[in-house]
């Protein structure tokens, strides 16, 4: 009740930081006046978008600057009327001669040119070219289904030949002392411990006697599954289903960080609708820092989900670490299209 | 000057390397950037008035390093020095206020210090990522976003009293990691 009293003084004393900036700080015991210090700090906590943003726009500004440095060459010092019209009034530079022609040939391509830039701001101006626009949010802690001591989402087995058979999710727990099974070992252990599933204990479903994986189809005979670890199922650790294992952000575990991250295009369908939102992409990074699987969460239609997978699947990332060690992670990427 | 203790000043050599790569490549700005942003960044907001002035300084520091990098020699100094060069000057330009700026304009650019409170806040920022995701969520729409209790309840469907026990396990995990 304690924390919760501080969490409350806390919120109020940077509510008011924040409403009023120049104001005296409030009275504060001293350990919310600590953390207050902090919050003051972030008052000017830099907003990521902008961060990348001057990156993309960097690195964009360095690109036409190495185009620019490989352009330049040494030339001889031309007077003012050469270097303004040089093929016109100039003897030429040395590797253009000069040539009235040529001057007249150049100002009908510039003026052609000059009507195309002026066609195609029109064409933008009624057909709305779109450019999208895509932030990436990593969100942790959505735990919507229950996973394996370690803190990955896998599937388990015992190296079954028959397939995992159906039943009803154990009980789900903080921690996991003893992991799901349907064929139960001959071998007693000496302390018993229920089976469980790790995650929030607010996911536990009503349950029937028979543990087992919900989305299996066979009934009987019992069986864990073609799996490994001494779970459920076909993949390999202590929960049920299918899967290799991808960690959650948190708990030691970092989220990966997109590195190589363009932009998806536009569907033509969705162009000329004028169509805009968001796709919500589940992803899992490898430790390789590619995305492994990809599953719509959150669908926009109109050829969008599709521009959004195909640009994800072609992201580096800086994979996810775990005791210093490259892990494949979850994430969840809201790829969000908009009208520039 | 407090001691540099980010990996990327923990060996001159790489950053010698970075610098140099830069300067042959200027496409490889972009792990220069990334390794002092935060330093740069914290350097003008102590003296910006809000976040806004202190961003638009901050790209003009780094536009100003990209075009001023075939001209930077390396001196066996950090890098963040020179960058930090470039941030007095911006500020002296424009707030005129030069003769207030000279604490930290010394004539020989590479030669700028990173002070104490700045290297603190540039170290805030940067473990601000390093949270949990959710925790760092709720710093960054309440500091940045400066989002209300109730619209963040509402965006991560939870209570409001969940929030703020979010927020305080933030600020305290904050207060830990910078000690």
């Amino acid at each position: 009740m304690a924390n919760i009293s501080v969490a409350d003084q806390l919120d109020d004393a940077i509510e008011m930081m924040i409403a009023e900036p120049g104001s005296a700080p409030p009275r504060v015991d001293l350990k919310i006046g600590e953390l207050l210090g902090i919050a003051a700090e972030l008052r000017l906590l830099p907003d990521p978008a902008f961060r990348v943003a001057l990156k993309v726009e960097l690195l964009g500004a360095s690109s036409s600057q190495t185009t620019a440095i490989a352009g330049v060459e040494r030339k001889p010092a031309r007077s003012d009327r050469e270097a303004v019209l040089p093929t016109l009034f100039g003897a030429g530079s040395q590797h253009h001669p000069s040539s009235r022609e040529g001057f007249g040939v150049s100002v009908a391509l510039h003026a052609a040119l000059l009507l195309g830039i002026a066609a195609s701001g029109l064409w933008l101006v009624n057909g709305s070219e779109l450019t999208p626009q895509v932030h990436t949010i990593f969100i942790a802690d959505t735990v919507s289904m229950p996973r394996t001591a370690d803190g990955r989402d896998s599937g388990g087995g015992t190296r079954e030949k028959q397939p995992e058979t159906k039943g009803s999710l154990p009980r789900v727990a903080r921690e996991q002392l003893t992991p799901p099974t349907i064929v139960v070992p001959r071998e007693q252990p000496k302390l018993a411990e229920d089976m469980t599933l790790v995650g929030p204990p607010e996911l536990s479903q009503p349950q029937t006697s028979q543990v087992g994986n919900p989305l299996a189809s066979i009934l009987g005979p019992p069986s864990n599954g073609s799996g490994s670890g001494g779970g459920i199922g076909t993949g390999h650790g202590g929960g049920i289903g299918g899967g290799e294992g991808a960690y959650r952000v948190g708990g030691g575990v970092s989220a990966p960080r997109p590195i190589y991250d363009p932009d998806p295009e536009y569907s033509d369908e969705a162009r000329q609708a004028k169509y805009q939102g968001t796709v919500m992409l589940w992803v899992v990074v490898g430790a390789d820092g590619r995305a492994r699987e990809i599953r719509v969460q959150q669908s926009l239609g109109m050829g969008l989900d599709e521009k959004a997978i195909q640009a994800v699947r072609g992201w580096k990332f800086a994979p996810g670490m775990k005791d210093g060690v490259p892990v494949a992670v979850q994430v969840n990427i809201e790829v969000v299209f908009r009208l520039l | 000057m407090k001691a540099l203790e980010d990996k990327s000043l923990a060996n001159p050599n790489d950053e010698r390397l970075l610098v140099e790569a830069a300067r042959e490549d200027p496409a490889r700005f972009g792990e220069l950037y990334e390794n002092n942003f935060e330093r740069v960044y914290a350097y003008l907001a102590r003296r910006a008035r809000d976040r806004d002035e202190a961003q638009d300084l901050t790209a003009e520091v780094f536009h100003q390093a990209l075009a001023g990098l075939p001209r930077y020699e390396w001196r066996g100094l950090p890098f963040i020095g020179w960058l930090l060069g470039i941030a007095a000057n911006v500020l002296a330009d424009r707030w005129q206020r030069a003769t207030r700026l000279q604490e930290v304009v010394t004539g020989e650019l590479e030669q700028v210090g990173v002070e104490d409170d700045v290297e603190r806040r540039a170290i805030l920022y940067q473990i601000v990522d390093s949270l949990p995701a959710d925790q760092r969520q709720v710093i960054l729409w309440r500091f940045v976003g400066q989002k209300s209790l109730r619209e963040m309840a509402a965006e991560l469907g939870r209570s409001e009293g969940a929030v703020k026990q979010l927020q305080l396990r933030a600020l305290q995990n904050l207060r830990e990691r910078i000690s």
